[in-house]
């Protein structure tokens, strides 16, 4: 009985909270392996919670729901970097994408034209990641011509069912909804010419969602999103 | 607004983050951000640091509510335990840091004791087996576990509390625990 008096110790001071932060990064890390430990925890939880009530309520600030929503979409690695311009310059970020399924010689030919663009005036990046795990799955690049000439360049495959068809949105900070920019299909890339939509602006959202084989029906995203990003000024 | 607690379907909210909707995720911080607050901020106890607690633990409910497992414990648990272990990693991680100025510890210890004693905790009769089991334990094991689990109190912060050495402390919450799982099953 010792050995589980031990470990039930372990896991009801993991979960009080009193064991040092290295004995809880090292439970952490047995927990993959060790589902009676796991198990315990988990039987520990469930029997303290409802202690969660004696803490008085406390209004957040209302800049905390805006700060979350900005984070979503920005991949951890990305944050961590300290956003989205240092990751752009971040050896990491290449890595990943080469281990996502990108060549070498994509960012390359990324970074040459970036750079190309660059003397015309600004251009904007744009790298769609599944919401889920955030992995890269397109990216957007839109550069000379005050930003309205744009391309979609995709990463990897994308697997679309049968009668489902990838649609193309961007939305601006300031608009009331998002515009199609049309149908695209998976693993090609798309260019285009915006010259009906204003110059393109920071944090401009751009999306894929999954719609009926012929687009939305209703002119607005209505599937789930399966790629989402916002647009970085580079250069 | 939030809605009564009762009704609010917290498993149906996590299983339509993790398709990803954001704008489950944004119900789910309008029916609860101020009570996970009010967790956070008794465990980090400053309120800029328990925004942040807050503010990781929404990214964290976003990206893995896949993994939740209804199986396992409610949905609502399962987002207190994340936002609990976010605030207990923040501090402890902090206790780090501050060890080495005694005078920042001091003032902490201070500032702890001006935030009352633990004999404001009312036991709340909704909390059921654990109310009485937590009942039934000796008054230093029942501040021991209680300064733990809501205050965040580490032992050496429970030994200041309740002006006893390091060691009884530990063997209170090694034993307060042991009864508590005896009397709880």
């Amino acid at each position: 009985m010792t050995g589980n008096d031990d470990l039930q110790r372990l896991a009801g001071e993991y979960v009080l909270g009193t064991l040092s932060l290295d004995e809880r990064t090292a439970v952490e890390q047995r927990l993959p392996r060790e589902p009676v430990l796991r198990d315990a925890i988990n039987a520990w939880e469930q029997r303290l919670l409802p202690l969660t009530t004696l803490a008085p309520p406390q209004e957040p600030s209302s800049q905390l729901w805006p700060r979350i929503s900005a984070s979503l979409f920005t991949p951890e690695k990305v944050r961590q970097a300290g956003g989205w311009q240092a990751w752009w310059n971040n050896l990491a970020f290449w890595r990943l994408l080469a281990g996502g399924g990108l060549t070498a010689a994509l960012a390359l030919a990324v970074t040459l034209t970036l750079q190309t663009q660059g003397r015309s005036g600004p251009g904007y990046l744009v790298v769609l990641v599944a919401p889920q795990d955030k992995s890269p799955g397109w990216i957007v690049q839109a550069g000379s011509r005050g930003g309205r000439d744009l391309s979609l360049i995709p990463l990897g495959a994308t697997a679309v069912p049968q009668q489902k068809a990838l649609q193309f949105w961007t939305k601006g900070k300031d608009w009331g909804a998002p515009v199609s920019l049309g149908l695209v299909q998976p693993g090609q890339t798309v260019k285009m010419h915006l010259d009906k939509l204003p110059p393109l602006q920071p944090e401009q959202l751009f999306e894929i969602t999954l719609e009926p084989a012929t687009g939305s029906p209703t002119g607005r995203p209505t599937g789930p999103v399966l790629y989402i990003g916002r647009a970085v000024k580079v250069m | 607004m939030p809605i009564p607690a009762a009704t609010f379907d917290y498993d149906a909210a996590l299983r339509a983050c993790a398709r990803g909707e954001q704008l489950a995720l944004h119900q789910l911080y309008q029916q609860e951000s101020r009570y996970l607050l009010g967790v956070a901020l008794r465990i980090v106890r400053q309120r800029a640091l328990a925004e942040d607690v807050l503010h990781d633990a929404f990214l964290s409910i976003w990206r893995r509510a896949g993994s939740f497992d209804a199986t396992r414990g409610s949905g609502k648990g399962w987002i207190y335990v994340l936002v609990r272990h976010q605030a207990l990693n923040l501090m402890r991680a902090r206790a780090h840091e501050i060890t080495a100025d005694e005078d920042t510890v001091e003032s902490l210890l201070q500032q702890r004791q001006d935030d009352g004693p633990g004999e404001s905790y009312v036991l709340q009769a909704e909390m059921g087996r654990l109310h009485d089991c937590l009942g039934h334990l000796e008054e230093s094991k029942r501040h021991s576990i209680l300064y733990a689990y809501v205050d965040g109190c580490s032992h050496s912060e429970i030994a200041q509390r309740l002006q006893a050495p390091l060691g009884t402390v530990k063997a209170w919450v090694k034993r307060g625990l042991a009864a508590l799982r005896e009397c709880m099953g």
